[in-house]
């Protein structure tokens, strides 16, 4: 038996309140002279043991009145198997709502988010002032709150952009409410369970917390959506996910293309496939596309965006006198091979060397093959106002870095450390200045103005990159952007929109809004595989609701004892009435 | 209404605002003797002599009614006033009777005083020798029985002459008293009866036994007879130093029954023993209590 408002069992000292007045009440009484003492003392001979009965039964029956009503008012609650009360013992609950882009879905002419919203809408309902609420929604944040608090949340709680992992939020959610130190703990997971929505591993549920999950729906919804989408060598390649043979609906598709509102290309796909659309001729700029699917019951997933950059080749030099080196030789002849780079015609853009190249736009830098040279390097760097040096040796390591794709983990042996002139290596000495990747925690790549700065000669003697795959597609980027100061276009998890980068006058990258592919495959995931990952019990609806709060179900006392305080109130006046 | 004026009909207490014993007791005959119009105590004084011929007018309940369903023929009983018949009214003056439950009533002693002297006025009237004996432990005051005149004001005086309540013992004196009364006659003994009863029976059995007609008239002031008062209280005993702390309400019901007991216990053995018992509380009008006599 818990009580809901414990305090109140203070008041039992009240209980004591009848005896304690019998007790001061024994006060001299008044004198008086009365002959008849005779019969008195018989009547009260005659009546002494009924009398002491009464005197005891009323004291029994005050007492038990306080004691009763005192109970009544700190609300005891007993165990009870039924789940149809709304009180049960505090408990730690937390509910995951996904609403994730999947719960767009519309079933039955109704957003399957409603169906979501109306079940977790009842889990927070039938929680009391003594339990510790959250609500996490499909970016992961558990809200915490009182009910009322909660259920406004829950109102205004809409389709989100991001996927959910429902591994890690049960994982999470079920840490949380074991730290509460109450009685019960539970996490409903109400969610249309898809299986591509549990993540890697398991969630480990702490013992004593109870996971419920609602049941998906038993057939996966036909779905197909654009998955992705990349620029290519002058065409769009579109991936198409969705449901796996889910009916008709898995089958081709038409696929539209569109730049600034205007169709440009159409393909056929069905779920599953990569197709390719020839993009027209454009101009130099920054362009941005869409491509669309025919809509089904779950829009979100119909459109991407798109944004990719047109420019002309960038005129680079490398003379190997200059060290470049023969590996940086190769990878500029395969990129002038895919027209990628030009070498030889007009001026140069970018320069590849172990010293600032007077002439150009772009110096890249790396350390010289002579540690003497050292020195010289950075004086001639100092002349073009840099802000960044080589300094000395530095440890072997991994670089780091998400600016160019491929290089992350790629081993560096030899290596000149990079600092700046002024402090603040992080940032650079200037607004120009960026660290573009790192190696051990310090500077590796760093882009100052129209210099480039390496920390090791692009050779494998110094670091294994060259002999890489991503080592053309390196000096690509080295070449075509980061030497402009451009950043890669990145694909963020979002509201389907674009946002540039700019710098200065300058656009220098992009970041891309747009759903997880996941999300297009609705296919639930099997019982048994939610009750292994999430370590829950997966019900229907009905189950879901009845099981809600039913470890933890309890009957609320007070009125039962109300009644029984009532009855000792009319006994207690009947004895102290009728038996004078 | 003209009945209620009358004086034997009158709360005794508003009676006892007109004046002394006498003029109450006068007042009280007067008005009692008026009401019914004739002597209320004849049986107690007058003894049968002869029969006559029925005259016209003769009353009707003097008829011998044997005598005409065993002749036919109608004779009336005449009787012969005795006036040597002896009364004896006895008075408890002991302390219990000097109590009042009320301000707005009369003590027991008062009560008995004034009904006493009007009983005594009665008798006296009728050519009946009338005596007195107040006592409380020890016999008080005794006034012989009595009929010349200026016998009633002796009686008065002896009851005035008596102070209130002194004795605690009335069962003592009231054997002693038996042997005062040698000659059987009439004995009135107007008491509250707050003495053990067995020993007070024994008593008045001797002297139903020598030949006297006893008649008890057992005063209770109202507030004895229902328990009241605050609600906890120490009672104590005038006559004793007996005490007992009560709360009157939750004993009413059970003093109420006892006491209704000890009445009826009184009734039982008086009745047993050829006793004439009455009860009769102090806010009684004082013809009432009388009228219990004739």
């Amino acid at each position: 038996m818990t009580f809901l408002h414990p305090l109140a069992l203070v008041g039992l000292a009240a209980a004591a309140i009848p005896a304690l007045l019998h007790l001061l009440e024994r006060r001299v009484p008044p004198e008086a002279e009365f002959p008849p003492l005779r019969y008195l003392s018989e009547a009260e001979r005659q009546n002494a043991r009924r009398l002491k009965l009464r005197h005891l039964l009323l004291l029994f029956l005050r007492t038990a009145l306080i004691a009763l009503i005192v109970l009544a008012a700190a609300r005891p609650l007993f165990p009870t198997q039924a789940s149809g009360g709304s009180l049960h013992e505090p408990t730690a609950l937390a509910v995951i709502l996904d609403n994730s882009p999947s719960s767009g879905l519309v079933m039955d002419g109704r957003p399957a988010l409603e169906r979501l919203k109306a079940m977790a809408r009842g889990s927070l309902a039938r929680a009391t002032a003594s339990d510790r609420l959250w609500l996490v929604l499909a970016d992961g944040v558990a809200r915490a709150g009182t009910r009322e608090a909660l259920l406004g949340t829950l109102d205004s709680v809409g389709v989100s952009a991001r996927r959910l992992d429902l591994t890690a939020a049960v994982g999470a959610a079920t840490r949380l409410v074991d730290a509460e130190p109450l009685p019960a703990r539970e996490v409903h997971v109400v969610s249309d369970l898809q299986r591509t929505a549990l993540g890697s591993g398991r969630a480990a549920v702490p013992r004593g917390v109870r996971v419920l999950a609602l049941a998906p729906p038993n057939q996966g919804a036909a779905n197909r959506g654009v998955g992705t989408v990349r620029v290519t060598d002058g065409a769009v390649a579109v991936g198409i996910v969705g449901t796996p043979g889910a009916g008709r609906e898995g089958g081709a598709a038409p696929v539209t293309l569109r730049i600034r509102g205007r169709e440009v290309g159409r393909a056929l796909a069905t779920p599953g496939s990569t197709v390719s659309i020839t993009l027209p001729l454009l101009g130099p700029g920054w362009w941005v596309g869409e491509v669309v699917l025919d809509a089904d019951e779950l829009r979100a997933d119909d459109r991407r965006l798109l944004v990719w950059r047109v420019a002309p080749p960038a005129r680079v030099a490398a003379p190997p006198s200059a060290g470049g080196g023969p590996f940086v030789g190769a990878a500029l002849a395969v990129l002038e091979e895919g027209k990628r780079v030009r070498r030889g015609e007009g001026g140069t853009d970018v320069a590849i060397g172990d010293r600032p190249q007077a002439g150009t736009r772009v110096s890249v830098v790396v350390p010289p093959a002579e540690p003497a040279l050292i020195g010289q390097v950075n004086r001639a760097l100092a002349a073009r106002g840099g802000r960044w040096r080589f300094a000395e040796a530095g440890t072997p390591g991994v670089i780091a870095g998400l600016a160019v794709p491929g290089i992350s983990g790629v081993q560096v042996t030899r290596r000149y450390r990079i600092e700046a002139v002024t402090g603040d290596a992080g940032r650079g000495p200037g607004n120009d200045s960026t660290v573009l990747a790192t190696l051990n925690g310090e500077p590796w790549l760093v882009r100052d103005g129209t210099v480039l700065l390496l920390g090791s000669r692009l050779d494998t003697a110094w670091t294994a990159l060259p002999a890489t795959p991503a080592f053309v597609p390196f000096v690509d980027a080295l070449v075509n952007r980061l030497a402009r100061g451009e950043a890669p276009v990145s694909e963020v998890e979002g509201d389907p929109r674009v946002e540039f980068r700019t710098h200065g006058a300058d656009t220098i990258g992009a970041m891309v809004y747009g759903l997880d592919p996941r999300e297009s495959d609705l296919t639930p995931a099997p019982p048994a595989l939610v009750r292994d990952v999430l370590g829950a019990d997966v019900l229907d609806g009905t189950a879901f609701a009845a099981a809600r709060f039913a470890g933890a179900g309890r009957h609320d006392a007070s009125a039962l004892l109300l009644v029984l305080a009532l009855v000792f109130a009319l006994v207690e006046l009947g004895v102290a009435t009728r038996t004078r | 209404m003209a009945d209620v004026q009358r004086f034997d009909l009158l709360d005794p207490a508003e009676v006892a605002r007109f004046g002394g014993i006498e003029i109450v007791a006068q007042g009280v005959v007067e008005g009692f003797l008026s009401g019914i119009h004739r002597s209320p105590f004849r049986g107690f004084s007058v003894e049968f002599t002869e029969h006559r011929a029925y005259q016209p007018g003769d009353e009707l309940r003097y008829l011998d009614w044997k005598i005409l369903a065993r002749a036919d023929r109608l004779f009336v009983k005449q009787f012969e006033q005795e006036t040597n018949l002896r009364a004896m009214i006895l008075v408890d003056a002991s302390r219990s009777m000097a109590w009042r439950g009320s301000p707005d009533r009369l003590t027991k002693r008062a009560y008995a005083d004034r009904l006493a002297a009007a009983l005594a006025l009665i008798l006296l009237r009728q050519r009946d020798a009338t005596g007195l004996i107040t006592f409380d432990d020890v016999v008080r005051e005794v006034v012989p029985a009595r009929v010349k005149a200026g016998q009633w004001a002796r009686l008065v005086r002896g009851l005035v002459d008596t102070p209130d309540g002194l004795g605690t013992a009335a069962q003592a004196a009231l054997v002693r008293l038996t042997s005062l009364l040698a000659r059987r006659g009439l004995v009135v003994l107007v008491s509250d009866l707050l003495f053990d009863r067995e020993l007070a029976l024994t008593a008045l059995r001797y002297l139903r036994h020598r030949g006297h007609q006893v008649i008890v008239l057992h005063l209770m002031d109202p507030a004895e007879a229902e328990l009241s008062g605050p609600p906890e209280v120490r009672y104590r005993d005038p006559e004793s130093a007996a005490s007992v702390v009560v709360r009157p309400r939750e004993l009413a019901r059970a003093y109420q029954a006892t006491v209704r007991r000890e009445v009826d216990a009184w009734r039982t053995a008086c009745r047993r023993h050829g006793i004439a018992y009455h009860h009769i509380l102090t806010d009684m009008p004082f013809g009432m209590a009388l009228r219990l006599l004739a």
